[in-house]
């Protein structure tokens, strides 16, 4: 059990994928424009890393190092497909809701990040603890920095269609580039570097 | 043992054709399964969305690519689904006709435009310009046409207006010539 906990909290911090590791950057860049498109991204990524690590860490045994990646990628695909069809059918307000993340989950690094680095090696209870932790630290980086770009880059903040607060004068004249890919990039570089300098994150 | 040998090179290959027939399988069988489930939804989304469009709307029929729109019997107008090519990807706009071929207004289906400039195309300041207007005054004002442009989003304005101007006019057409 402690090993289990061990394993989770190193997804938070030590090993935040998006600040330590540098996975799954394409969308994070893409869709940390607002909290909901944060928290959407959240729930397709833990549904299919969980499901991904889950079976590749049953059948980390049989599988031949050659042909591992190809395996890997075509168990996480279809799992993606799944995912994405029965969501489509059974939930349509939350398909509605994640819209192209769900999709954008099968180019996301971290999954085939895991699967390789830590799935294919460990029992199935560490890699669900990995899971679970890394999708955690995923919503942390993703929150931080969808935080900074709604409130610069649209002048206030709603979550859900619900108005938490908004700046007076940022409002009328929101600092649009914050939006846009290069604000993506100039947020998590700058928290990137933040988190480096003061030591809270170290590179592996 | 030489068939030891062969045997052990070749579970790779084998193991990878397991994997991807049971991947395919499970891929057709959750496919048939969400089908007709899937169909069902988005018919659903849009009888909702042209339930919007046209409120008095008891019934309509969907042929040739039109939703022919009837309220207790009564023919009342058309709908039509427009492609734009945005800044960002297709805009997808639902455009709905009067009887008359006047517009009746438009829906933003689903656009990938820049949050919080081109995804302004989808507020009511923008798409109830369309309400009302005869096809030829769809154009941007600069063109002198009735729809004012976002400012900062002429991409995504022109774009909208360019489809819904196109189809319309190829949609009337294709009307009349149904008559």
């Amino acid at each position: 059990m402690a090993k289990f906990g061990k394993e989770f909290a190193k997804g938070i911090i030590l090993a935040n994928p998006v600040f330590v590791l540098a996975l799954g950057l394409c969308p994070t860049l893409a869709i940390s424009t607002s909290i909901d498109n944060a928290l959407g991204m959240t729930l397709g990524v833990l549904i299919v890393l969980l499901g991904s690590n889950i079976i590749i860490a049953l059948i980390r045994n049989f599988v031949p190092n050659i042909t591992r990646i190809p395996i890997f990628i075509v168990i996480i695909a279809t799992l993606v497909t799944v995912v994405n069809l029965i969501f489509h059918a059974y939930l349509p307000a939350t398909y509605e809701a994640l819209g192209i993340y769900l999709p954008l989950i099968v180019v996301n690094c971290i999954i085939l990040g895991r699967a390789e680095a830590f799935a294919s090696k460990n029992p199935v209870a560490s890699s669900i603890a990995d899971a679970l932790g890394i999708t955690v630290g995923f919503m942390l980086a993703l929150l931080m920095i969808s935080f900074i770009r709604q409130v610069l880059g649209t002048g206030g903040l709603s979550v859900f269609g619900h108005d938490l607060f908004s700046l007076p004068g940022l409002k009328d004249h929101p600092i649009a580039i914050f939006t846009l890919p290069y604000g993506a990039f100039l947020v998590i570089g700058l928290l990137m570097g933040l988190f480096r300098r003061t030591g809270v994150m170290k590179s592996e | 043992m030489p068939a030891k040998s062969t045997l052990k090179n070749a579970f790779p290959v084998i193991l990878l054709t397991v994997v991807v027939t049971v991947c395919v399988s499970l891929l057709t069988y959750v496919d048939s399964l969400t089908r007709e489930r899937i169909s069902a939804q988005e018919d659903e989304a849009v009888k909702a969305m042209l339930d919007e469009m046209f409120p008095d709307m008891s019934r309509y029929d969907f042929q040739n690519e039109i939703y022919i729109i009837y309220s207790d019997g009564e023919q009342i107008g058309y709908a039509f689904l427009a492609v734009g090519k945005g800044y960002g990807g297709d805009i997808n706009i639902l455009v709905g006709l009067n009887d008359d071929t006047t517009l009746k207004g438009i829906t933003i289906v689903s656009q990938e435009e820049t949050p919080g400039l081109g995804t302004r195309i989808t507020e009511p300041s923008f798409t109830d310009q369309f309400a009302g207007l005869d096809v030829n005054q769809v154009a941007l004002s600069r063109d002198g046409g009735r729809i004012d442009a976002i400012t900062g989003s002429t991409i995504s304005s022109s774009a909208v207006v360019e489809a819904v101007r196109e189809t319309a006019l190829e949609k009337i057409k294709q009307i009349e010539e149904e008559k």
